[in-house]
């Protein structure tokens, strides 16, 4: 979760430090974690022996003393003494500083030369760019011990020629890094609209792309640094890093493997204090990665995401949930939901997204449900299909589907129903299908599992299916990939493959909201026809009162978690009693439009499902609000001819026809902050 | 003045042997004051025309002009302007939206000026100016577009590319932000290219329209005249594609196959566009119902009829040129 969202009217002039102290929260919350505290913990443990160990113990580990030489552990030397008498203990501690602090070196010069490399390309512009990215390429696949060697070559063996060679060495994978996350960030169309500003590339780079790839770069620098230390003991360990008299943790453990049989001390001493300190490096880094890594870059795709699952206020749960009436169907229902709720636990209590819905789909029966983003349409879909992941939870007084209680039994009882008889189509068909299996399969594969057809008969039922919902060249499509077919043919097998079984009820989250418009009436006459044939149920969710009015009998219009109204889709336009389905139905864009009137549009914006009000949600929003309104919830209620509606002041103003339900006030500047 | 011109513009992706043409010879011109809607599907290049008017995909051909002189993107803010589809990606998420603006603003302004300017820009777009120091996620997605349309205005642009603006947007929030560019282009008189896939949206706000198809131009004329009557039929398409809030629509699927298979043809892969009319394997007037117009498949129909259509047998043909003209 990053910044506070979505509730923040009264945070405007506090934004910035609400802001600063957001990510200082972040950085607190991960020292919080158990991995967090002990990491955290540990490091700051071989910081501070690196700082003063050798101002207190330099003596005490230079002291040569030709009585005790290389003797084992005592209570004198605790980990012995090496062949010059000097106490083990004291020097691993003494060389603390020198082994953290090359390594801390090495990782500098990586990060710093990384740095550099990484986002050249960005500073160079096309050409010289790729030449860079391409001698990284190759740097990064050149091993680093080769590197090593080379530089002790050149700079002759010693500290300093390590030290450069594990920093060149770290260099190359940091640049791609780099490079990576930059390059992410520079597609990004903020990026774009800052340059067609005018900005130049090295304050783009300063000011737009490096803040934003900044926190995994750290992460991964002190990984690396964990990284850096150990290459450096190693380095060391071969001979081929410090030298003596100068000695770090490789040195020391080099000089006690000797020895190893008589008295492992001299070597496990050392090797102990490189496998702590590399340990505080990385598990650091990795729980920095965990707690803020992932949530870093964007804020704005992390909030739609998260907006569902923000707090609530405990008191409001389960205050005023009127009992509704799920409506009247002819004949037994093929779904039956009645007070339908998802609960998430938020941080201050449990959220509920969709609260009390209560409905019934006949056979044959479409119904549409509209609402704005976050009126918990989709989710209500998910949970009717047993999709809500946990920690969601769905709880109903009723959720029956041909008769069947599918909340409570088992799952297989269920996955064998919903299976055969219950199709689901999503918005996105690119990511509804596994890219790496050819249609046919994926299709056949629904057959296999649900009826034990054979591998054979499945395909030729796939090829039918595919057939039956005009996918052109069924049987040479069937066996092409996902990515070969385009967004309307892709959304044409998703229903195919509801098709395998027999379907009594396809639910269809906005099918054509990422279609084009031509293709979206394809997509839309092919579900009606199936519809008609099979006489299958629809349940269409989508924003677009236009597309729902066009396909469906009947619409559930959802605001807030709740159905406000139930009404024949043909009543849309002239029916509507409650204000915010006039409002929908106004705001609407069509051909026929008056050009000289500003657009209706509905004021304010929805609630957060974290802070619903105790009474109509829509209350803040409304023109017809009046005191009753804010306090008390309405109940949705049948007025007899199995419309329904949840308003204290349903049908009022239904007179003025020309911008149902939108306010004048309204008109300009719908959400002004 | 200002006016825009694209003059036989192209923009090629990729190289010789494997890329696409995804602008293929565009001329369009929009003229000072006016807004021209752009309307045409995902993959017709109305996109990548929109990113070559403000210099982020380089041209393979023809030249853009701003008042007959060859656009330069050269350093300072560029005197065409572009409003992203995305309002969650166009803002920086690390700044707040007064830097944002303000870094859009002309440079030597002095950093008081700065911030009057800014605040000006908020008030513009109906934004309390003391929002300046929230950052982008603290906005909802109807604000973030009025943050970027001020950034859009802070660089006083002759010409402003509005892509896609209220696509992204719940439609009752897509009525504040059109109703903004409305007052807007009436009180600043802005140039601007209104690209949308929703003809409803673009006959709101654009006086004229220009159909785009596989990376061409195939009708352009006044916007009330092409709707009224439209002369390709892919406009006719796109027309009848438009969703009608009235119930009850008879299904489309024909009774007579030529035209279901027309119905339910796939939009053309802009990899590999089709020889002759563009349109033709997806044309209600074309060969693959009226077997005697194979002149489709062959050969590349001419725009001189009305409203520029590019097609063999728009309807009207040229019977009507007396009358456009």
């Amino acid at each position: 979760m990053t910044t506070a969202p979505m509730t923040s009217s009264p945070l405007v002039a506090t934004a910035e430090p609400v802001r600063r102290s957001a990510a200082r929260g972040r950085w607190l919350s991960v020292l919080r974690t158990p991995v967090g505290a002990g990491a955290g913990l540990l490091l700051a443990l071989v910081l501070l022996l690196a700082v003063f160990a050798p101002l207190l113990w330099r003596d005490d580990a230079d002291t040569i003393d030709t009585e005790s030489v290389l003797q084992g552990a005592s209570g004198q030397h605790w980990v012995g003494t090496d062949n010059l008498g000097r106490d083990l203990l004291f020097r691993v501690l003494v060389a603390t500083r020198l082994s953290i602090g090359l390594a801390l070196v090495a990782t500098l010069i990586a990060v710093v030369v990384g740095l550099v490399l990484g986002t050249a390309p960005l500073l160079l512009g096309r050409r010289g760019g790729r030449l860079v990215t391409a001698g990284v390429n190759i740097a990064v696949a050149f091993p680093g011990l080769l590197l090593a060697l080379f530089f002790a070559v050149v700079f002759g063996v010693g500290m300093t020629g390590a030290v450069l060679a594990i920093g060149f060495a770290g260099a190359p994978s940091f640049a791609r890094l780099t490079q990576t996350l930059a390059a992410g960030i520079a597609d990004r169309d903020f990026v774009a609209a800052a340059r067609i500003a005018g900005v130049g590339r090295t304050r783009l780079l300063l000011r737009h792309v490096l803040p934003n790839i900044g926190e995994p770069l750290v992460v991964n620098a002190t990984i690396g640094a964990g990284g850096a230390l150990l290459s450096f003991a190693g380095l060391s360990f071969l001979g081929l890093g410090v030298q003596a008299p100068s000695y770090d943790w490789g040195r020391l453990l080099q000089d006690g493997l000797s020895g190893i049989y008589i008295h492992p001390e001299a070597a496990l001493a050392p090797g102990v204090a490189i496998v702590v300190a590399g340990l505080a490096f990385n598990l650091f880094g990795e729980a920095v990665a965990k707690g803020i890594g992932l949530t870093t870059t964007l804020s704005g795709t992390a909030t739609t995401a998260s907006r569902r699952r923000e707090t609530v206020p405990a008191e409001v749960v389960d205050d005023g949930r009127p009992v509704t009436d799920p409506g009247l169907v002819q004949g037994r229902p093929v779904l039956d939901v009645q007070d339908l709720s998802v609960a998430f636990q938020g941080p201050d209590g449990p959220v509920r997204p969709v609260r009390g819905v209560s409905f019934r789909i006949g056979r044959g029966e479409a119904v549409g449900v509209v609402g704005e983003s976050g009126s918990g349409k989709s989710l209500t879909a998910l949970a009717i299909a047993r999709l809500v992941e946990r920690p969601g939870e769905v709880t109903a007084e009723r959720l029956e589907f041909m008769g069947t209680d599918v909340l409570s039994g088992t799952d297989r009882t269920h996955r064998r129903l919903l299976g055969t008889a219950f199709a689901m189509v999503f918005q996105d068909p690119m990511t509804s299908f596994n890219p790496t299996r050819r249609i046919g399969r994926q299709l056949a594969e629904v057959a296999e599992q649900h009826q034990g057809m054979s591998r054979k008969i499945a395909l030729a039922r796939a090829v039918d299916r595919l057939r039956a919902v005009r996918v052109p060249a069924a049987e040479r499509r069937a066996h092409q990939y996902p990515h070969e077919f385009s967004g309307g043919m892709r959304q044409r097998a998703m229903i195919g493959m509801g098709l395998m079984g027999e379907p009594k009820l396809i639910v269809a989250d906005e099918p054509t909201t990422a279609l084009d418009v031509t293709v979206q009436r394809q997509v839309l006459d092919l579900l009606a026809s199936v519809r008609a044939a099979d006489d299958v149920a629809l349940l269409l969710i989508s924003h677009d009162v236009a597309v729902v009015g066009q396909v469906c009998d009947r619409v559930l219009v959802m605001y807030a978690g709740r159905v406000v109204e139930d009404l024949p889709a043909a009543e849309l336009t002239t029916g509507a009693r409650h204000p915010y389905t006039r409002a929908l139905v106004a705001t609407v864009p069509d051909m026929h439009i008056d050009l000289d009137r500003p657009l209706p549009v509905i004021p304010g914006r929805p609630v957060d499902p974290a802070h619903q009000p105790p009474g109509c949600a829509y209350a803040p929003r409304c023109p017809l609000a009046s005191a009753r309104c804010v306090e008390e919830d309405p109940a949705l209620v049948d007025d007899g001819s199995g419309r329904r509606v949840a308003c204290w002041h349903a049908g009022e103003i239904a007179a003025d026809l020309e911008v149902p339900g939108a306010a004048p006030v309204a008109l300009i500047s719908g959400e002004r902050a | 003045m200002s006016e825009l011109r694209f003059s036989d513009v192209s923009v090629r992706y990729g190289n010789r042997r494997r890329g696409m043409t995804a602008v293929d010879g565009v001329s369009l011109t929009v003229p000072d004051g006016a807004v021209v809607g752009l309307v045409g599907e995902s993959g017709s290049g109305k996109s990548t025309l929109a990113r070559a008017a403000v210099g982020l995909t380089p041209l393979s051909g023809g030249e853009i002009l701003l008042d007959d002189r060859p656009l330069r993107h050269t350093a300072g803010p560029r005197p065409v302007q572009m409003v992203f589809q995305d309002p969650y990606s166009s803002l920086d998420p690390r700044m707040t939206i007064g830097d944002s603006i303000a870094e859009a603003v002309p440079r030597g302004t002095r950093s008081a000026d700065r911030r009057t300017e800014v605040a000006r820009l908020l008030e513009l777009v109906e934004l309390d100016p003391s929002r300046s120091v929230a950052y982008p996620g603290q906005l909802s997605g109807g604000q973030r577009q009025r943050v970027a349309l001020a950034r859009a205005l802070a660089a006083r642009p002759e010409v402003i590319i509005a892509d896609e603006i209220t696509s992204a947007l719940d439609v009752s929030i897509q009525g504040t932000v059109l109703n903004l560019v409305r007052r807007l282009q009436a009180e600043l008189g802005t140039s601007m290219l209104f690209i949308s896939h929703n003809l409803a949206v673009v006959r709101y706000v654009a006086s004229e329209i220009a159909v785009m198809y596989l990376g061409r131009i195939v009708e352009h004329g006044p916007t009330a005249e092409v709707l009224a009557d439209p002369q390709h039929p892919y406009t006719r398409d796109l027309l009848a594609a438009v969703p009608d809030s009235t119930p009850g629509r008879p299904a489309a699927v024909a009774a007579d196959p030529a035209l279901a298979a027309v119905a339910a043809a796939e939009p053309a892969d802009p990899h590999a566009p089709p020889p002759g009319c563009r349109y033709h394997p997806r044309c209600p007037i074309g060969p693959l119902v009226h077997a005697d117009r194979e002149i489709c498949r062959t050969t590349e129909p001419g725009t001189d009829h009305r409203h520029a259509a590019a097609c063999h047998f728009a309807p009207a043909g040229r019977s009507l040129l007396t009358i456009a003209d």
